[in-house]
């Protein structure tokens, strides 16, 4: 286990004070922040800030940390023994993260100083049974033809003296067809158990794409952008175009340009309102190959004087 | 580590077939009525109906709640900062998705 420095994280000094670590914490939360950062790199980064201020600025723990950093052994596996004693640590609140936020998560490193005490901080139930949420990721292909996912979920339990457990439920889920990116799917029941007779909590499943190599996907519409050759494109063609379920045949119109957004109405992801598909022309130019190939070219270039920067004003 | 597997065969799109009451949405996203109520004053969510008890929210409330309470808590932003947020983030959306459309346009011309 590596030692975290939790300063470095921050960027911010040893001495730093109260006042600069929440400064500091709250720059970098605002610009690594999952809802306003789409970077994926961004989700990690973020939660590295969150972990170091949630030590960092709270008085015991940072001072339990430092003590701790003082005493760590290059390479060592666990805390120095003994580190802890003298601390009282109030964890609470957030001990069941991942019912709301990005899924807990924290470091083996944050877990091996904090994690049990976090954990026996709280000795009672839930007041009523939660609701989890949890993300699933698909692809584009399930979106239009639906698709049944095995999702596994560990869910923190107490057991009769009230320590964490982790027991791990596989649920296997019908993923309706139509179902969109970031749409949230609800499983009545599927959430936390309810105590003395409450009904259960509902599981929501948040809808993640995983990225396609063909197509994007803007809400209901779906785009390809599609290569096709000048004389395709320039005498038009009926070509095969892949659509992420099936294939169609697409008349290009002769004297189509580059760019050229062409629509195929209620192709995109199906429902009550089907989104369409878009196909973007993308002009391909073969290089030629051998002299014959540059001939008919030149022939072309004499036969169709042609000036593609016009609008610029150059020649 | 216990295991235990079972089949579920009823999932709802929240977004288009659910309509959510003031303690559903509170209860799915573990959040306090009482903040619930100042994000529905802030004009974050906006529920159907005259009084919280017969108050409806459309599924689409449930994303934009569980971004502002996220952006509450990991921010440290008060009601009317995250409100402003949630408002400034849709309409990033929407003009990322128009810009989309305009590039494409542009190209074609």
């Amino acid at each position: 286990m590596e030692f975290k420095d939790y300063y470095q994280t921050l960027g911010v000094a040893r001495d730093a004070s109260a006042d600069d670590i929440k400064h500091a914490y709250r720059r970098l939360a605002r610009k690594y922040h999952p809802d306003l950062n789409k970077d994926a790199a961004a989700e990690a980064r973020f939660k590295e800030v969150g972990e170091a201020y949630e030590v960092l600025k709270d008085p015991e723990k940072r001072a339990a940390y430092d003590d701790v950093g003082k005493r760590w052994q290059p390479g060592a596996e666990q805390p120095p023994p003994g580190w802890d004693s003298g601390y009282e640590f109030r964890g609470g609140e957030d001990a069941f993260a991942g019912a709301g936020g990005f899924g807990g998560g924290h470091s083996d490193f944050f877990e091996a100083l904090f994690g049990r005490a976090r954990a026996q901080a709280r000795h009672r139930a839930p007041p009523r049974a939660q609701d989890h949420h949890a993300k699933v990721m698909i692809g584009l292909v399930d979106a239009y033809r639906g698709a049944s996912r095995s999702i596994r979920l560990q869910v923190p339990t107490l057991d009769a003296q009230g320590q964490v457990l982790l027991s791990e439920r596989t649920l296997d889920v019908a993923i309706p067809a139509g179902v969109r990116e970031g749409q949230h799917l609800r499983l009545a029941g599927q959430g936390a158990p309810g105590f003395d007779g409450a009904p259960a909590g509902d599981l929501y499943l948040e809808i993640a794409f995983a990225p396609h190599p063909l197509y994007r996907v803007e809400g209901r519409d779906v785009v390809l952008d599609l290569p096709v050759a000048p004389w395709e494109a320039a005498l038009g063609a009926d070509i095969d175009v892949p659509l992420p379920d099936a294939s169609v045949q697409l008349s290009v119109p002769a004297g189509s340009g580059q760019g050229r957004k062409l629509r195929l109405k209620g192709k995109g992801i199906p429902g009550k309102t089907p989104g369409d598909l878009y196909v973007v022309l993308q002009i391909a130019v073969p290089p030629p190959a051998n002299d014959l190939q540059r001939q008919a070219w030149r022939e072309l270039a004499r036969l169709q004087p042609f000036n593609p920067r016009a609008e610029m004003g150059a020649k | 580590m216990m295991q235990t597997s079972l089949t579920v065969l009823h999932c709802q799109v929240v977004e288009e077939e659910v309509a959510l009451s003031l303690a559903e949405l509170c209860r799915a996203c573990d959040a306090e009525r009482e903040l619930v109520l100042q994000l529905v004053e802030h004009g974050v969510i906006e529920p159907q109906g005259s009084a919280p008890q017969a108050w409806v929210f459309t599924g689409a409330s449930l994303r934009r709640t569980r971004v502002a309470l996220r952006l509450l808590r990991d921010l440290e932003l008060n009601l009317p900062g995250a409100a402003l947020a949630v408002e400034l983030l849709d309409e990033i959306a929407r003009l990322q998705r128009q810009l989309q459309g305009a590039v494409e346009v542009s190209r074609r011309s």
